[in-house]
């Protein structure tokens, strides 16, 4: 367990002294979601087509666009691996008396720790559009808290995606293929209530409405009736993604 | 190290190794040589327990690779034929985090960290980039990461490849002073004949999975039945006599003559040469040129593998286009 956690907190580390050196793709990576919270959100909530519950719809939507880009960041984390894959870092860490669950759930929440960060960057912008948070700071870091976690169940889809398509181009095509599909059917931009019969089963599949919904309600609604069963439905998802990642592991450089 | 009847099969079909056996004293330095594509690095890899083999038995240490994998990972360093350090942060911050993998307790880390820095002739480069480094650096700077945890035995896969004739030779000088200090086990693959025959105080050649070879870069090299001395005489004098008498030396075992060429091949030729330069002046032949020839390497790969290593300059440049391109890709 002790070399469980070591392990887990170098490849944490790791992270953190890459972002010191070079953290342009946080700020590329910001730009889609703040043209959803500056353009997109005002545009949509003039038109009040979306039943929101009674709040701005730029706020409704502030948490999913937020979510989308740390999701996303998590998605495509496994494109490191397949780097390191072909560079001879994986073999390195394998012959390392490191076990496989230290390097993917270490590798997983490190992801985590580059969502956070994305999401920092975001929420200003979110505030200086007018965005009303609820004022909580144990929410706000609750909040944080889910990201941080639900990113590292995504980052390990991500990684046992790589652990199967090996080369960067098939997980280029992988990766984008489950993006788009993940936001639209979720609860990010729209109630699930509103979407086809078929949309609104795939959305209750999706761990994305799950996240969404929480930090939604922790940041925005304060209303936390759902929150109980988000934070299942997220744990269930990372423990599984944790597992079935890690037992593939071993196949990505076979 | 010990391997006994080591296969490895690939998709059922590609044999990769197919029976090998070798046994490898503890503190040599033991070269497997062979073209590439002829099971080194699959060999290697069974043993740092990457992977299983099909059939056979492999130990480290008396440990079973198969069966004790995590003990051998915790005696074993490994430095794989691709480039495995990350390339966004700096070699100091690499050494960092695999010390903290390894479990290098905090009080000795930095000690350790700049010691294998020094060793590797990095030290004033620590704190920049590894994108910044050149190949020979990245190559040093991943045996630093291999020497960190003191390893008993260290694998090194192609360990100088893409790099220049300095840079080659200033990774082995390190190697040397590191092995001499801490006598570990080093065993290596390469497909450079004059890197095994400079390094290695053991040889085994590997051709399509299989050990043809082993031995001694010497002995490896008399096993071809000698040396060859070559001289141009004057004809007319050299008759049966001198023959016989040539042929009666202990360490001599043959002689072709061709007109005026006359080539002996000795176990021993410069002990050998001038005993037969006083044979040949007490019957009164007069000797024109004397050369030498030594079997190379070369000459016993050609021998036990059937066919020669491929022309090292067409090999460089490919491999040094591809360090290069995984070095941009970081």
């Amino acid at each position: 367990m002790r070399g469980f956690m070591r392990n887990a907190f170098a490849m944490i580390e790791l992270e953190m002294r890459r972002l010191k050196h070079d953290r342009t793709e946080l700020y590329s990576r910001a730009v889609q979601p703040i043209l959803w919270i500056a353009v997109f959100g005002p545009i949509m909530g003039s038109v009040r087509a979306i039943p929101t519950g009674g709040i701005p719809y730029t706020d409704y939507i502030t948490p999913g666009a937020l979510i989308q880009s740390t999701t996303f960041v998590s998605i495509f984390y496994g494109l490191t691996i397949v780097w390191e894959r072909e560079s001879g870092i994986l073999k390195k860490l394998l012959v390392a008396p490191a076990s496989r669950y230290s390097i993917v759930i270490g590798r997983a929440m490190a992801s985590g720790v580059r969502a956070i960060f994305q999401a920092l960057i975001i929420i200003p912008v979110a505030l200086l559009m007018g965005v009303r948070f609820t004022p909580s700071v144990l929410n706000f870091i609750l909040a944080l808290l889910v990201i941080f976690v639900s990113s590292g169940g995504f980052a390990a889809t991500s990684i046992l995606v790589a652990s199967f398509m090996k080369t960067r181009e098939r997980f280029m095509g992988i990766g984008q293929a489950l993006t788009m599909p993940l936001f639209f059917a979720s609860n990010a931009l729209y109630p699930v209530a509103m979407m086809p019969e078929i949309m609104q089963w795939i959305a209750h599949f999706n761990p994305m409405s799950y996240v969404v919904d929480a930090v939604r309600s922790l940041m925005i609604t304060g209303n936390l009736a759902n929150l109980p069963i988000d934070l299942a439905a997220i744990f269930i998802f990372d423990a599984v993604m944790f597992v079935v990642a890690s037992i593939n592991f071993r196949r990505i450089i076979e | 190290m010990k391997t006994v009847g080591l296969t490895k099969i690939y998709g059922g079909r590609i044999k990769a190794l197919d029976g090998v056996d070798l046994n490898v004293e503890s503190g040599k330095v033991f070269a497997l040589l062979g073209p590439n594509g002829a099971g080194k690095t699959t060999l290697m890899r069974i043993l740092t327990t990457q992977i299983k083999p099909t059939s056979g038995e492999a130990y480290v240490f008396g440990l079973s690779v198969v069966r004790e994998g995590a003990k051998v990972r915790e005696m074993v360093s490994y430095v794989p034929q691709e480039m495995s350090v990350w390339t966004d942060i700096s070699g100091y911050e690499n050494l960092l985090i695999y010390a903290k993998i390894y479990g290098i307790p905090p009080s000795r880390r930095n000690k350790l960290i700049w010691e294998a820095l020094e060793n590797m002739g990095l030290s004033e480069f620590a704190n920049n980039l590894v994108k910044t480094y050149s190949g020979g650096m990245i190559r040093r700077l991943e045996c630093a990461c291999a020497l960190l945890t003191r390893p008993k035995i260290l694998f090194l896969d192609e360990p100088t490849i893409g790099l220049d004739p300095s840079a080659r030779k200033a990774v082995w000088e390190r190697l040397s002073i590191f092995r001499k200090e801490n006598g570990a086990t080093i065993f290596f693959n390469t497909h450079y004949m004059d890197e095994a025959d400079l390094y290695a105080d053991e040889i085994a050649i590997i051709n399509r999975g299989r050990i043809v070879a082993l031995g001694t870069p010497e002995s490896l090299k008399h096993s071809l039945g000698g040396e060859i001395i070559s001289l141009e005489v004057e004809d007319s004098a050299f008759g049966s006599k001198v023959l016989e008498a040539i042929k009666g030396l202990d360490v001599v075992s043959d002689i072709i003559m061709g007109g005026n060429e006359v080539n002996i091949v000795s176990r021993d030729a410069e002990h050998s040469l001038p005993e037969i330069m006083d044979i040949l002046r007490l019957n009164g032949v007069s000797v024109r040129r004397v050369s030498i020839t030594k079997p190379t390497l070369d000459d016993v790969f050609l021998k036990y593998a059937g066919v020669r290593l491929e022309p090292v300059a067409a090999g460089r440049i490919s491999e040094v286009r591809h360090v290069r391109s995984m070095i941009r890709r970081g």
